[in-house]
């Protein structure tokens, strides 16, 4: 028995009256004669391959050459792409896409569902060996799981084309938020016989063949990519952009000096400079709220004895003064965090935490009596540890600050250590720390991307948690049609048990020159389609 | 001179074939992999991309197939960051740009810090002297990561001459001040070896003869004292030139030309091993190639040595 969901209602009518997923050009609007748009990245990013890219950077560029079955709009809905709408089956195991007719790769060849079937079985498929494969295995596509273990054939994967215009996809279990994941690169078209024809050379800018609104004219590793125009792309004409460029630029300072030569467009702000930027540039540079979370790991397998304390846990959380961070050392317009899910995160209602709605004197005394009780700090037991975290200017600063707090306040010692990334990595894994830095961001924008991360199977659950109550709660969110009071339940366990002490929720710092609009500022993915920009006259 | 020239490039086998197994195994010790990430990856997914990179073998079988798969195909495998590239397809698009960069460079140094030198030894403690030990003192205090900002901040901020980075192709504006950055202390270096050496040369009794003779100043400094007073900045210039030619990593980010220079850098951060290891080889050859030069040219300048090699 199939039921048409009220999000496919609400998707058709969207393509039939305003298509709201192109640039949106204001009437009165002049637009400049130059239609390009340059901006700026850290560094080289990992491909063009959408089944293989793995970095923000890449997806970015991916995003523009391909199209995925949906897009997301400026406020991070899914909006169409390849796919007009879809249909799931009453127990939300199968999805049926509808896909349409007038979707061509760049060469010409019309999109189809067969298209995407070859790219899914590609993503998994242990030959390629792409290590973005996990993500279909979190979209908990039937047998993604099992092929990538190289168990089962990458053809017995839970997804077929009955014809060019349906894609129908099995999933092992009812995912609320499965629709939301295939604005993902990793589910993205790729062009079969191209990729036949050429190998791993197929994304060479003379061999590459792509569907999305841009087609790939040039790259210099390491120093700029360039894409234009895709005549052959379905919605073309709402198209304003002619031409977009990625540079590559190594180091924030040189990024912000060539932004005010006028080099580039777009540039991420340097850390700290947020406030004076703001000052100098009111229009031009924004703090944008982003869909991650940063937080200090309890060793709660090896670290000190005293961890296993709660009172100790909840005494060191309360005793962090987050505003202090957040307005004093940070000053990028981040968050102060008391739970773990970021507020700015989709269909999420923020849980009652005690902690959040105490004053920071109220919760200084409540954290000097909770470590008195549990006998430590001054008139106990001295409690000193080492705080890990991977070298960097802003963690520095925030592991000062906190530290100092907790010294002034508590009375405890903490001994700061830093490590190059990789082998931060390594050492936070093994728990060969006491205290280590986590931040996370989220994959998809939904709450369990975050809340995932605190139940006892997740592979980046370093401060090792456990709790059967959140494991049980997470499990049947994966089906609910109504996850939030789960999630409630979960944020409220967290902030009881204190596994982690959330710092703050993200924000991004950039600088985006006011001749480039249509930016989704408030896109919490900050999933941007140069499609939907425009550049304006003087 | 012909067998001397055959001996040393029969030794760059073997010592390359000890620093290829040094640095490999060198690398493996340090925590981390390429595929360490924030996210682990799952075993599965693990088991699947270490296949893929023959990363699944014993150490000692890995090095094996990366040494023959060079002697055979010259094929120094894909790269680990740059997942469409090879390293030979990373070093053909970064190395000629650091050889641009750092030809243009060795040039500037060259053309500016001989005569530089030779003007201050002819006007030994004159104004000219101190003039240009001044400013050679004054370059030498300008390490390159001072240096490209202030140079960025006047010819682009300032001036709107130059574009503050990028590559372009190689077109002249972008080559400027990516070679001037690197090549002013070294000039300055050059500068003051120069003067040094003059001035020793020009106190020798060989000159004093040839000054005894009456032979014009400009005969005596040009063919008489030049050529011996080069021997040090020939010396000097040998692995400067090479580290020229590879790129300067502080250079290639900062100016963000694409070149190799920023491999190394970013290779070690993300375990990049195949880039490591193809960049130290790179590096190796080089070094040999411009030693053997330098020597070559040593004997060339002086007859000693020319005596000495046969």
């Amino acid at each position: 028995m199939q039921r048409r969901s009220f999000f496919v209602a609400a998707l058709a009518t969207t393509f039939l009256t305003t298509p709201a997923f192109a640039a949106d050009v204001p009437a009165g609007v002049t637009l400049a004669e130059d239609q390009s748009f340059t901006y700026r990245i850290l560094d080289e990013f990992s491909s063009f391959d959408p089944q293989i890219v793995e970095d923000t950077y890449g997806s970015d560029i991916v995003r523009d050459l391909f199209e995925g079955l949906y897009n997301q709009d400026a406020d991070g809905n899914i909006v169409p792409g390849v796919a007009l709408s879809h249909e799931a089956s009453a127990d939300n195991l199968t999805y049926t896409f509808t896909l349409r007719d007038n979707a061509v790769w760049s060469d010409g060849t019309p999109v189809t569902a067969g298209d995407f079937v070859y790219a899914w079985q590609r993503a998994v498929d242990p030959e390629l060996a792409s290590p973005y494969a996990w993500y279909m295995e979190l979209m908990a596509i039937e047998n993604g799981a099992a092929i990538v273990a190289g168990e089962m054939e990458p053809s017995e994967l839970g997804v077929s084309a009955p014809d060019d215009r349906t894609l129908v996809v099995n999933l092992s279990k009812p995912l609320p938020y499965f629709t939301k994941m295939v604005t993902h690169a990793t589910t993205f078209p790729s062009p079969k016989w191209v990729i036949e024809e050429h190998g791993a050379q197929w994304t060479r800018p003379e061999n590459m063949v792509s569907n999305g609104a841009f087609v790939l004219e040039e790259h210099v590793p390491k120093e700029r990519s360039v894409r234009v125009r895709n005549e052959n792309y379905w919605d073309n004409e709402n198209t304003v952009l002619e031409k977009v460029t990625t540079l590559v630029i190594g180091d924030d300072a040189q990024g912000l000096t060539r932004w005010r030569a006028g080099e580039v467009d777009m540039t991420d702000i340097p850390a700290g400079q947020y406030p004076a930027l703001a000052e100098e540039f009111p229009d031009e540079a924004f703090a944008l709220p982003r869909l991650c979370n940063y937080y200090f790991n309890f060793n709660l397998a090896s670290g000190p004895e005293a961890f296993q304390d709660v009172r100790v846990r909840q005494a060191l959380a309360l005793a962090v003064d987050r505003e202090v961070i957040v307005e004093r050392v940070l000053q990028g317009g981040q968050f102060p965090a008391f739970n773990f899910t970021p507020a700015a995160t989709a269909d999420f209602e923020m849980p009652d935490i005690e902690m959040a709605s105490m004053t920071q004197a109220e919760r200084d005394e409540k954290a000097r009596e909770l470590l008195a009780e549990a006998g430590y700090g001054e008139g106990g037991e001295p409690l000193s540890f080492k705080y890990l975290y991977n070298t960097n200017e802003a963690h520095q600063q925030v592991a000062i600050v906190a530290t100092q707090m907790w010294k002034q306040k508590l009375g405890i010692d903490v001994t700061l250590e830093n490590q190059e990334w990789k082998v931060f990595l390594e050492t936070r894994s093994a728990q060969n720390y006491d205290m280590a830095r986590g931040a996370w961001c989220g994959d998809y924008n939904e709450a369990s991307t975050f809340l995932d991360l605190l139940t006892t199977e997740s592979g980046y659950n370093d401060a090792k948690f456990s709790n059967a109550r959140v494991d049980e709660l997470m499990a049947e969110a994966k089906s609910s049609s109504d996850p939030q009071p789960l999630y409630t339940e979960v944020e409220q366990i967290v902030a009881a048990e204190m596994p982690v002490i959330p710092i703050y929720h993200y924000s991004t710092n950039v600088m985006l020159s006011d001749a480039i609009q249509g930016w989704p500022m408030n896109n919490v993915e900050q999933n941007w389609y140069s499609k939907d920009l425009y550049r304006v006259a003087d | 001179m012909f067998n001397y020239t055959l001996r040393r490039l029969l030794m760059v086998l073997p010592t390359l074939l000890i620093l290829v197994i040094f640095a490999f195994y060198l690398m493996r010790l340090a925590p981390g992999g390429p595929f360490t990430s924030e996210r682990p990856l799952p075993p599965a997914v693990m088991a699947n991309v270490l296949e893929r990179y023959g990363m699944d073998e014993p150490l000692h079988v890995q090095l094996w197939t990366y040494v023959s798969n060079i002697l055979c195909c010259f094929d120094f495998g894909p790269s680990f960051s740059q997942k469409d590239r090879t390293v030979n397809d990373v070093i053909a698009q970064g190395f000629p740009v650091t050889l641009t960069y750092g030809f243009w460079s060795a040039v500037f140094v060259l053309v500016l810090g001989i005569p530089l030198g030779i003007i201050a030894a002819l006007r030994h403690n004159g104004f000219w002297d101190y003039t240009m030990t001044g400013l050679a003192i004054f370059s030498q205090i300008f390490p390159n990561f001072v240096l490209a900002p202030l140079l960025v901040l006047l010819f682009t901020l300032s001036w709107g001459l130059l574009p503050g980075g990028g590559w372009n192709g190689g077109q002249w504006e972008y080559v400027v001040m990516p070679a001037i950055a690197l090549g002013t202390s070294y000039m300055a270096s050059v500068a003051r070896l120069t003067r040094g050496s003059m001035l020793e040369v020009l106190n020798s009794p060989y000159i004093r003869t040839a000054r005894a003779k009456g032979l014009p100043e400009r005969t005596i400094i040009i063919r008489h004292a030049l050529k011996p007073a080069l021997l040090p900045t020939l010396t000097y210039m040998g692995p400067v030139f090479v580290y020229m030619i590879t790129g300067s990593v502080f250079v290639d980010v900062f100016f963000s030309t694409g070149g190799i220079g920023q491999d190394f850098i970013n290779g070690a951060y993300s375990r990049d091993y195949a880039i490591l290891l193809g960049l130290a080889i790179l590096y190796a050859v080089l070094t040999f190639a411009l030693t053997l030069m330098v020597d070559l040219l040593y004997a060339w300048i002086d007859p000693k040595v020319r005596a000495g090699l046969s």
